[in-house]
């Protein structure tokens, strides 16, 4: 699998932390098409890590494996060494994954704060329907923690002013920065990211990179799918980058853009 | 003004629960029963509100579960020998499970598809009790089971106080965690998912709520009625139950009480037209949904009303939630 930078990967594999995710052999067949083929990647403790490649790659197929929403014809993924494929998605978002969309998916009538709320999910325990109805006392202080949760995730993110306006109001900048925060509601130690710049302009982008950057220091190990490659080689410490479904080739940024099949891939043959 | 508003949002509930207590001094005997069948079927409703508004799951066999709350309850007093009140509960907790089944099919169905399951679901009820004859008394129908309260008033009182407490208990649900996971449900069910939302675990409850209600508005029905048929329980009186939550906005508890109570006199009212009644009723409740779910009828109803002078209505109907005129 090691087709490019043989020996820089395994120079840097020896520095790389312990393994968060792992995905081995990951196999997803839509009918005739392999979507996504014998791919085996790790995401390490506390990096960012990029899955780049053309359009149709399969890097989003790849998000929707790891998160249950499709099912897996082969291979396995593991997360914090408990293998999670098969499991429903909101399990998996319970162990500590968290992700967002490539377009856009928030609840538009519903206001910021409660877009937020929402990543508290609902059947991980916590005060259930009859304690609800009846606003008992384990109710009212389990709403005061969940609100300040919230707003704290919110002051984090810079949506503090825009707490009470509804979610569709938003511009769409701000659309994708909630969406990023919903998804540390679920306090996950892992976030995947599905081009979170798409649609930015440029000042947005960079504040992007900032929340991401501090999103990590949190000590949130971050995977994300980006085109912006300025926003792929600032950020990220590996990249995976995938072709027709499998991995072309791995390493940092630098090395990866100078490998000529992750050219050919881009731009075709004597592309460069 | 405004502050007039923001009364009426924090205390309405209450506002409306007096003014229903209060409502048996002033109406006559026929309107007085009128007002009951709103109020039992406001109860109903508020589990549709849950069922259809929150979570968007659509029903339209909901006569079915209100029949098995009314029959279970008449059956177990006049079969097996129970207490009203013991009765009572009993047949609430089997509109429940009943209801509870049909949280199956909407795991993998949704839109018309659930629409044509459920509407499937209340005929099966239906015909089970027109012949099942020797249990339900078949088109008979049963009556002769005794009842919760005495007097008529006390059970009038009694569903009041049931319906102002379920409507706090509904707006509190939906303002909750809880409503929020029902809300993406309906809105984004693989969002829903990621976020950490059990969501067939909330089907589950939106169906168990929904079905409880349905079966305690049943029980109450039985009490009011006296006699139950298997013809009150039609697939037609499903769709005017949804008819009342879509008329109450499908957001609001409030709403659904008002329109449910409005919903069941309309009929009444217009009972002098005779034999053309159905047909104004029907037109007034597309005039009214028109008016208010399609902007373009909206306009034209507003520039109609403007031109003959009634600007103030006009202003008023235009900015129906006071978010602009909160400086009036």
């Amino acid at each position: 699998m090691w087709r490019t930078g043989g020996w820089n990967v395994m120079t840097e594999q020896k520095k790389r932390g312990k393994a968060i995710l792992q995905v081995q052999d990951l196999t997803k067949r839509f009918g005739g098409l392999v979507a996504v083929n014998n791919l085996t990647l790790d995401v390490c403790e506390g990096e960012i890590c990029a899955l780049i490649g053309p359009n149709g790659s399969g890097k989003t197929t790849v998000l929707n494996l790891i998160t249950g929403i499709y099912e897996i014809d082969g291979g396995s993924v593991t997360f914090e060494n408990a293998q999670i494929q098969g499991e429903p998605p909101h399990s998996i978002c319970w162990r500590g994954v968290a992700r967002t969309f490539q377009n856009i998916r928030i609840l538009g009538g519903q206001t910021v704060f409660e877009n937020a709320l929402l990543g508290k999910g609902y059947g991980n325990g916590g005060s259930g329907v009859l304690q609800t109805v009846l606003d008992t006392v384990k109710f009212r202080k389990e709403r005061e923690t969940f609100t300040a949760e919230v707003d704290e995730i919110l002051e984090f993110v810079g949506l503090s002013d825009l707490r009470n306006e509804r979610a569709r109001n938003l511009p769409y900048g701000k659309q994708r920065i909630l969406e990023i925060g919903r998804a540390l509601i679920t306090k996950p130690r892992l976030l995947l990211l599905d081009e979170p710049a798409a649609g930015l302009n440029s000042k947005e982008i960079y504040d992007l990179m900032e929340l991401i950057e501090k999103i990590n220091d949190r000590g949130i190990t971050v995977l994300l799918i980006e085109h912006r490659m300025e926003l792929v080689g600032k950020l990220a410490n590996l990249v995976f980058v995938l072709n027709h479904g499998s991995k072309i080739a791995e390493g940092s940024f630098d090395v990866i853009k100078e490998d000529p099949a992750v050219i050919e891939a881009y731009l075709g043959k004597g592309g460069n | 003004m405004a502050k007039l508003q923001q009364v009426f949002k924090r205390y309405g509930l209450l506002i409306l629960g007096i003014l229903l207590l209060v409502a048996p001094l002033v109406s006559a005997q026929y309107q007085f029963y009128v007002l009951e069948r709103g109020v039992q079927n406001a109860i109903h409703v508020m589990g549709l509100l849950i069922l259809i508004g929150y979570s968007g799951m659509l029903s339209l066999g909901s006569a079915g579960l209100l029949a098995t709350g009314a029959y279970a309850y008449a059956l177990l007093l006049l079969k097996l020998g129970f207490s009203p009140w013991l009765g009572a509960i009993f047949a609430v907790v089997i509109t429940t499970l009943v209801g509870l089944c049909l949280a199956f099919p909407a795991f993998r169905l949704s839109g018309p598809f659930l629409a044509v399951t459920t509407i499937g679901f209340g005929e099966i009820i239906r015909i089970l009790i027109l012949n099942l004859e020797p249990i339900t008394g078949g088109a008979y129908g049963v009556s002769g089971y005794s009842k919760l309260f005495a007097n008529e008033l006390h059970v009038y009182f009694f569903m009041v106080v049931a319906l102002i407490c379920i409507a706090i208990g509904t707006e509190r649900l939906g303002r909750s965690r809880i409503g929020l996971a029902l809300k993406a449900t309906k809105e984004d069910e693989i969002a829903a998912e990621v976020m950490g939302v059990n969501v067939k675990r909330a089907k589950v409850v939106a169906f168990a709520l929904s079905a409880m209600l349905a079966g305690l508005s049943g029980v109450i029905l039985a009490n009011l009625a006296g006699y139950l048929s298997p013809d009150s329980f039609t697939s037609a009186e499903s769709s005017s139950y949804l008819l009342m939550v879509v008329m109450g906005g499908m957001n609001s508890a409030i709403g659904v009480i008002v329109s449910s109570i409005v919903v069941t006199w309309l009929p009444e009212v217009l009972r002098f037209l005779s034999s053309s009644r159905l047909l104004v009723y029907s037109l007034v409740l597309l005039v009214y949904l028109r008016i208010n779910h399609v902007p373009a009828t909206r306009e034209r109803f507003l520039g109609i009303l403007r031109k003959f002078g009634i600007r103030r209505a006009a202003d008023a109907a235009e900015d129906p939630c006071g978010e602009r005129g909160a400086g009036m």
